[in-house]
């Protein structure tokens, strides 16, 4: 676990999780993202104290049995119903602005 | 008629609408009107739904007038975190993101209080997708603590717990991902349950983390949240981790109640430690006093992970969160900045303009948690330590049948007292995050005054003991009187 003690918070770091996160940080926002996680990031390491190496991670929060059912057909929401949230529709679709390439 | 109707339990006012001494528009006009009056102070609701409300009541007062379809919620109003669907009534996670967006179908849990004729005042204030502790994280305004406007209402379901504390609606339906019902029902001195994960449907809940995330009722007794919840739970199809093949009575077993005999109840020791506030503390220490005066045995326990349950919880709910929220993109509902030349920059700019500064900030942490590099450190490691701390529930509620802890180390904080270090604000939950790591039920209910600010005790028992939980409270509740003191504001 010694990755996670080495870890530094830097300006270069928030910035590619930004961009990963898709969030357009302003400056101050950046500034002050690396002094918080750099506190918050210190105190989870308590986490460190504890062997886990033989431990189950716990991804669900109680045992399930599989819930798969027969395919179904149902009525589904009209379309002009669906699209009366969406911020922009010509003809049953969603207009997003044109995507091109970037080199 | 010289009635408060806002002071009735749900059950006397169930009996006026029975014998048709008031209607259910009368009742729904009054808190209405009541709501216009008193809430600019509070700020609870942030949206009204007269008109729905109204409809719903005229609908209501036939059911009376046929005698069809009578139940005990018929013609009650209530209120719902605005994190639950409902359909085309604007729902949006106190969030600018979602400022306008009306869901073209009703949550699980909305349309089951449909069916039995209740009637939807509107939706309550919350923190931004239920991130933070005291409502100050909402895209659109602070809710006050109704027993001292200079105090936060407790989060994520601040609005629903202040709205039922200033008599602004019987019941109010929250949400609790880490302690979301729980706390601000604590802070505002009303009774709230977090229901075992799988109670209630959560089909229609926007998710926050879809691992944590129930539906549970708040109001103003034990016996009154066994009502709502008699309503609210049960299978549905439509949600995948739905896990209730029947619903007991609930009610009917509180009225069947007589004492706490053969009950063994546990204190964890982790939880009355240094930081415990002193009225808390002694308040705690009077009510398990009664809880044993009931016939309950009392024993010290220990659940010895507590001190990480923090940085689990919050490790887990940034890497889950950060993904819930990615869809929130300006293209296909929501918020939309179109003002740039293409599709990344709708999403960066929608969502630069669209997030407050705590969203943004479990996103990054979370995005981070996930990353190439990271995610065994981080992500791996939170859902290992889970692990261990759902295996202390499990012997804690072998060897006992029940836990009591207080729900917050302290009474309702000052409105930005925690707001500029994210990190304090965190570990104002460190009493509640573990049971939704353990995915148990837990009950809050008013057990003390320090200072003119409400305290809460929380019981907590094993997946799906609701029925056991209500009977502590409720008989609690017969004993003392707690739940029955309200602030100034009520007698407006």
């Amino acid at each position: 676990m010694s990755k996670k003690e080495e870890i530094q918070v830097d300006e270069k770091l928030v910035k590619e999780i930004a961009s990963l996160a898709r969030l357009d940080l302003t400056k101050e926002e950046t500034e002050t993202f690396v002094s918080q996680f750099q506190d918050i990031l210190k105190y989870f390491g308590i986490l460190n104290e504890l062997d886990t190496e033989n431990v189950p991670p716990a991804y669900l929060s109680s045992a399930n049995k599989s819930v798969m059912r027969e395919d179904q057909i149902e009525e589904s929401v009209p379309t002009q119903e669906f699209l009366a949230n969406t911020p922009q529709s010509k003809d049953d679709y969603v207009v997003i602005p044109r995507v091109h390439i970037e080199q | 008629m010289l009635l408060n109707t806002h002071e009735l339990s749900i059950k006397a006012t169930h009996e006026l609408l029975s014998k048709r001494l008031i209607s259910s528009e009368e009742l729904t006009r009054d808190y209405l009107e009541r709501i216009q009056r008193i809430d600019p102070q509070i700020q609870s609701y942030v949206t009204i739904s007269e008109e729905v409300a109204l409809e719903q009541a005229r609908e209501a007062d036939h059911r009376f007038k046929t005698g069809e379809g009578l139940t005990p919620l018929t013609g009650i109003p209530y209120s719902a975190k605005d994190s639950i669907s409902t359909r085309g009534v604007n729902t949006t996670c106190s969030s600018k993101i979602l400022e306008n967006y009306k869901p073209f179908y009703d949550s699980t849990a909305i349309q089951k209080l449909k069916s039995v004729g209740a009637i939807l005042l509107g939706k309550t204030n919350m923190d931004e997708f239920g991130m933070g502790s005291s409502t100050e994280n909402s895209g659109f305004f602070t809710t006050r603590n109704p027993w001292n406007f200079e105090h936060v209402p407790g989060g994520s379901s601040g609005g629903s717990a202040a709205a039922v504390a200033a008599g602004l609606a019987p019941f109010a339906l929250g949400e609790d991902t880490g302690g979301s019902v729980r706390m601000p029902a604590s802070f505002c001195g009303v009774t709230g349950l977090k229901t075992t994960y799988g109670c209630v449907s959560r089909y229609g809940l926007i998710p926050l983390v879809s691992s944590f995330d129930t539906i549970g009722p708040m109001a103003r007794s034990v016996y009154d949240v066994a009502l709502v919840l008699e309503a609210i739970a049960g299978h549905d199809p439509k949600d995948s981790t739905s896990r209730v093949e029947s619903i007991p009575n609930y009610s009917e077993s509180l009225r069947q109640a007589k004492n706490l005999r053969g009950l063994r109840i546990g204190i964890p020791k982790e939880y009355f430690v240094e930081g415990l506030d002193s009225d808390v503390d002694s308040a705690l220490r009077e009510a398990i006093k009664q809880i044993e005066g009931l016939g309950a045995e009392v024993v010290e326990v220990s659940l010895p992970h507590t001190q990480y349950a923090i940085p689990v919880y919050y490790l887990i709910l940034f890497a889950e969160a950060s993904s819930n929220l990615a869809k929130y993109d300006g293209v296909r509902f929501g918020l939309s900045e179109r003002n740039g030349d293409s599709l990344l920059d709708v999403y960066l700019k929608t969502r630069e303009a669209g997030f407050g500064a705590e969203i943004k900030r479990r996103i990054m942490l979370g995005t981070f948690a996930l990353s190439a590099g990271y995610y065994d450190a981080y992500y791996l490691k939170a859902q290992k330590v889970r692990t261990l701390i759902r295996q202390d529930f499990e012997k804690a509620l072998e060897a006992c049948d029940a836990l009591i802890t207080p729900v917050a180390p302290t009474t309702a904080f000052r409105i930005g007292e925690k707001i500029t270090n994210p990190l304090d604000m965190y570990l104002s939950d460190v009493f509640v995050v573990a049971v939704n790591l353990a995915g148990i039920p837990a009950l809050s209910v008013p057990c003390g005054i320090s200072n003119g600010l409400p305290i809460g005790m929380q019981i907590m028992g094993p997946h799906l003991s609701e029925e056991m939980l209500l009977r502590i409270g409720h008989l609690y509740q017969t004993q003392t009187d707690w739940h029955t003191k309200h602030p100034l504001c009520w007698n407006n």
